[in-house]
């Protein structure tokens, strides 16, 4: 079926859960309260790098209300998503200001918090590292024996580097910097744990996927993955803050384990700072050129990421940081180095983008220098390189589906750049500029191992409505929503008969859940097939009741009618009913599995396929900067994506604006700040996030687009505009003023000393 | 948050009587907003907390007869924004309370919890400063008025003392000659503190000369603090672009700014320097 004749695709819904969410009905893991529940509360280093030489918590456990404290005693086994380099609570040494160092567990959160205090640990303070390059030098102090400092290198060349180099008209080089960002979710991560008396272990927690989180917990704790189950709770946001590299709900499923009794964890904010595991910070020398006609000929580029204490998922982010871009613009020669460091601070992680945003600035950046060297449009520039679709990238990435080109041309003229360069004055101290920025993101990643798939059931029940059981979950993004739209439109049922289960590892098949974009094409792909699959069986067993061939029935608002025959129609309700109320009856389901037509990439060479669609990203902005000040106003966005055909336009919008706050942010002011490894601004007064007082509402633009591997032509939506902000807004700036800032967050600060080393406004 | 005694006293002496009673211990809990956070995060501690938010007698504007206008200290700065006296006779105390925070605080948020924070990134302190305000505070039958701009002592420290209750803030006539004037400076719209802000009042006399300047400067510096060399350059002068160039210059020269983790000092003084100038030139424009 095609999306034109489906009913409810391409049709602005509310997501199925906001009534919940607006009327304080929706229960979140903070919520929940169970008989005999214990409160647990986290003891964190106050040292950036030192041995624990000793710890008394007999104090401690004396104190009123506690039932247990943990050490790392007690969590003694080395884990990691990627590399084995943590654990759940210290153990031997602290590497971070902020590691989890001991937990107590007591009968409220009070006990817990006095009781913290009672705990003596004695530090032998190490010398600590806090710069990535000092990191990687001789003589540096080495946080994790026998690496060096290094935690991953990616190296690869493409093509000839040197000749492209050499066949070049223009070539600019800069280096480029990027701070850590805060997911800044609403709701700080929160886990509650409880253990039956088989010492089986239930955990509630808003995590992305609780497959993987299973499959983790069963690592760190050395149980059976049958001895443990996992329950996806209402999500407050995540933006990548919930991915299981925050220890929050190992600590609390351990803390349950050792008590035998249900434990809660709740983040405050700054436990949340400091554990959620913030962006990936990085600094990235990059060169590149392009010739005559415009046309880029080489790349060159060294890209350090800051891992921080601790890996978590931070070896995946820098190889995405490492790729992405290239498969954004037709390249052929090119020399990547990306290493990732360990430093004495706050481990770094996934969020939103997963590394993109960090090349997507410097490459866009870079970009407009080129153009300008060149002495061409960067529109005209960038229009020259980008993919086209059918192409195979120099990665190997098939490029099935792409408008990045009319994205662009439509930003460009929406937002009236050449008319308003062409007739803008200085007004008073304001200068306005107009920047363009543009970036990709898969649908799905063959990456973790040779499988991207999904799989769904579809279960009806007796009175003729659908539940689609499957274990992606919804991390805040709408993912169900879409889910039950794609079922609701293939199967003809009101979007009110169809609703999506809770992820829970226990009755749900296993899958990766919300990363990497996946949900729309690898999870909507199953749930239709599974769809159609139900389709054809209420079909079968009406055309037996109404005496008609099947191929004369058609399924509309949940009723089963035979075309061109008004009267004859049967409900699906009555034919679930009667094929369940017989001798042998049992329920209408459907089964289905998709996984992506991908690749896992070749591990030496990086080349493959790993996704089956990209979506693409344009932002146009416009800024007011104040050259006495130095601030930065945006005061006109203009973003325009390719996400294939938008299920929910509405959904889609609601994407790109977030998007675009949480991108407006990094450019402009968000960063952790921190001295000698101890965070200055964990707090939300000091670390300014976005509001809707920021920028004006964007003006959002989704393109006519078909992806051929999606369903009904759709692909990912939620993280390819977040890379396209920064690069946009730089360009943006350096429009209004003729300065480079090539650090974020572009702060007033560094606009006001740029102008001034440039030598005055 | 650790455990406290809630004390809800039924008058201002009552009040008082608690404070001195518990003396260190003890703080009087108004709106909140502030004081909440502090308990919560556990960066205070008190025995009692005397809540003096449900007390009659702290409420209501006045405007006196002589022109004076008093603002009873549970006020929040939502009532001061959209009292009607306070609009027409002080546009620029209506107009700074309106810039407060964020709508959540400034229901919430009292005048009077401001001022006793004495929080340095705040809007009230530097404004009512430049008014010329004071405020009336008690001790069981005792009262006293203190001058602003000798009220605040500090980094959060003011010149309360034990047991006293600030019961209302004063703000003298604005004479009809006088122009007030006030800014805040934030480095984006989402930023709910100002890093620098800049009150003026200013009085010219007929041939357009500057004869009554105050110049107060906050945000960046521990408490509101007069800027009084470059008042006194301005002072019996009909000032020009010029002039109040070189007295902003001369007023951020001798700002002893905070440098913290939200811009340095150096940023601070640079911004005061642009926003006193920005200022004065608005008292330099035609009335509106």
């Amino acid at each position: 079926m095609h999306a034109d004749d489906a009913p409810l695709i391409g049709t602005s819904l509310a997501p199925i859960n906001a009534r919940d969410k607006v009327s304080g009905g929706a229960l979140y893991a903070a919520d929940l309260k169970l008989p005999r529940m214990l409160h647990a509360k986290v003891l964190r280093s106050t040292y950036a790098h030192a041995r624990i030489r000793h710890i008394d918590a007999s104090r401690a456990l004396k104190a009123p209300g506690v039932k247990a404290v943990l050490t790392g005693a007690d969590t003694p086994k080395p884990w990691g998503i990627m590399r084995k380099d943590e654990h759940v609570l210290a153990v031997d040494k602290v590497r971070f200001v902020g590691e989890e160092v001991a937990v107590v567990v007591a009968s409220d959160e009070h006990a817990a918090l006095d009781a913290l205090e009672l705990i003596r640990v004695d530090y032998e303070e190490l010398p600590a590292v806090f710069d990535m390059r000092e990191a990687l030098a001789p003589g540096a102090p080495e946080i994790h024996a026998g690496t060096g400092n290094l935690a991953r290198e990616i190296a690869f060349e493409r093509g000839d580097v040197e000749r492209g180099f050499a066949e070049a008209k223009a070539v600019h080089e800069a280096v480029y910097e990027t701070p850590y960002q805060y997911h800044a979710a609403m709701e700080p991560m929160a886990s509650v744990a409880a253990v039956d008396a088989s010492g089986r272990l239930t955990l509630w927690a808003p995590v992305h996927s609780v497959h993987r989180t299973l499959l983790r917990l069963a690592e760190v704790l050395d149980l059976p993955t049958s001895q443990i189950r996992v329950v996806q709770t209402m999500v407050g946001g995540s933006f990548g803050g919930k991915l299981g590299e925050d220890a929050n709900l190992y600590i609390a499923a351990r803390a349950a384990l050792a008590c035998r009794a249900p434990v809660r964890l709740v983040n405050t904010r700054i436990e949340d700072f400091l554990g959620a595991r913030p962006c990936m910070p990085s600094r990235i020398e990059l060169k590149m050129a392009a010739d005559a006609e415009g046309r880029l000929t080489a790349k060159q580029a060294e890209i350090y990421g800051d891992n921080g204490a601790y890996s978590g998922l931070t070896p995946e982010v820098i190889l995405v940081t490492a790729l992405r871009l290239d498969n954004l613009y037709r390249m052929k020669n090119i020399r990547t180095r990306a290493r990732l460091v360990y430093t004495n601070k706050i481990p770094s992680g996934g969020f939103r983008g997963f590394g993109g945003a960090q090349i997507a600035f410097a490459h866009e950046s870079h970009m407009d220098a080129l153009a300008e060297k060149l002495g061409m449009d960067p529109v005209e520039f960038r229009l020259k390189n980008v993919v086209t679709a059918g192409e195979r990238t120099v990665h190997d990435w098939k490029i099935s589906s792409c408008e990045v080109a009319q994205c662009l041309t439509t930003a460009d003229r929406l937002i009236r750049r050449r008319e308003k360069r062409a007739a803008r004055k200085a007004n008073g101290p304001l200068r306005r500029g107009i920047g363009i920025g543009t970036s990709l993101h898969v649908s799905g990643a063959r990456q973790l191992a040779d499988w991207d798939g999904s799989t769904v059931l579809l279960k009806f029940n007796p009175d003729g409505r659908a539940v689609v059981v499957c274990g992606e979950g919804d991390i805040g993004q709408g993912g169900t929503t879409m889910l039950a739209q794609i079922a609701a439109a293939t199967l003809g049922l009101p979007l009110e008969h169809v609703s999506v289960s809770v992820a829970d590892s226990e009755s749900t098949p296993y899958t990766w859940g919300a990363v990497a974009s996946r949900l729309t094409l690898i999870a909507g792909n199953a749930v239709m097939a599974a769809a159609r699959s139900a389709r054809r069986k209420l079909l079968a067993l009406a055309a037996q009741m109404l005496e008609v061939k099947e191929d004369d029935l058609t399924i509309k608002d949940g009723v089963i009618h035979v075309v061109g025959v008004p009267d004859l129609s049967v409900s699906v309700a009555k034919v679930c009913m009667a094929h369940q109320l017989r001798p042998g009856g049992e329920a209408v389901f459907a089964r289905a599995t998709y996984d992506a037509p991908t690749v896992v990439a070749d591990h030496k060479t990086y080349l493959g396929n790993v996704s089956a669609a990209c979506s693409f990203a344009v932002q146009a902005i416009e800024v007011e900067v104040d050259i006495e000040t130095g601030t930065v106003r945006i005061v006109d966005i203009v973003a325009v994506d390719d996400v294939g055909k938008a299920l929910n336009p509405q959904s889609v919008e609601g994407q790109i604006h977030g998007a675009i706050a949480q991108g407006a942010g990094y450019a402009l002011h968000e960063q952790l700040v921190l001295e000698n490894g101890r965070l200055l601004n964990g707090n939300l007064a000091d670390y300014v996030v976005p509001n809707a007082l920021s920028f004006p509402a964007p003006r959002t633009v989704i393109v006519d687009g078909y992806e051929p591997n999606g369903p009904y032509g759709a692909k990912g939506a939620s993280e390819a505009p977040i890379s396209a902000t920064a690069g946009a807004i730089a360009n943006a700036v350096y429009d209004a003023i003729g300065v480079r800032i090539t650090s974020l967050p572009i702060t007033p600060e560094k606009v006001l000393e740029a102008l001034r080393a440039r030598g005055g406004a | 948050m650790r455990a406290f005694e809630l004390l809800e006293p039924r008058s201002v002496a009552e009040a008082s009587a608690m404070l001195l009673e518990h003396g260190e211990g003890a703080r009087a809990l108004a709106g909140g907003t502030s004081l909440v956070l502090l308990l919560r995060n556990r960066l205070a501690q008190f025995s009692h907390v005397v809540h003096i938010g449900r007390l009659a007698e702290l409420r209501g504007v006045l405007l006196a007869d002589d022109g004076s206008l008093r603002i009873g200290a549970l006020t929040t700065h939502a009532e001061v924004a959209a009292h009607p006296a306070i609009r027409s006779r002080f546009p620029v105390l209506a107009e700074m309370a309106a810039q407060v925070a964020n709508p959540q605080v400034r229901n919430v948020a009292t005048l009077g919890g401001n001022l006793c924070l004495a929080d340095p990134a705040s809007d009230p302190p530097t404004c009512l400063a430049a008014l010329g305000a004071r405020v009336r505070v008690r001790r069981g039958g005792e009262a006293r008025e203190i001058e602003l701009e000798r009220f605040f002592r500090g980094y959060y420290e003011t010149a309360l003392e034990p047991g006293e209750v600030l019961t209302e803030v004063i703000v003298p006539p604005l004479a009809a000659a006088q122009k007030a004037f006030y800014t805040r400076f934030i480095t984006t719209p989402a930023e709910g503190r100002p890093l620098v802000s800049v009150a003026a009042c200013v009085a010219a006399d007929g041939a357009q000369r500057w004869q009554d300047v105050r110049l107060v400067l906050g945000a960046a510096v521990g408490a509101p603090l007069r800027m009084a060399r470059a008042e006194e350059m301005l002072k019996g002068r009909r000032p020009d672009a010029g002039l109040l160039a070189e007295a902003a210059a001369r007023a951020a020269q001798d700002l002893d700014a905070i440098g913290d983790v939200r811009a340095s000092a150096a940023y601070r003084r640079e911004v005061a320097r642009v926003l006193v100038r920005r200022v004065l030139e608005r008292a330099l424009e035609p009335a509106r």
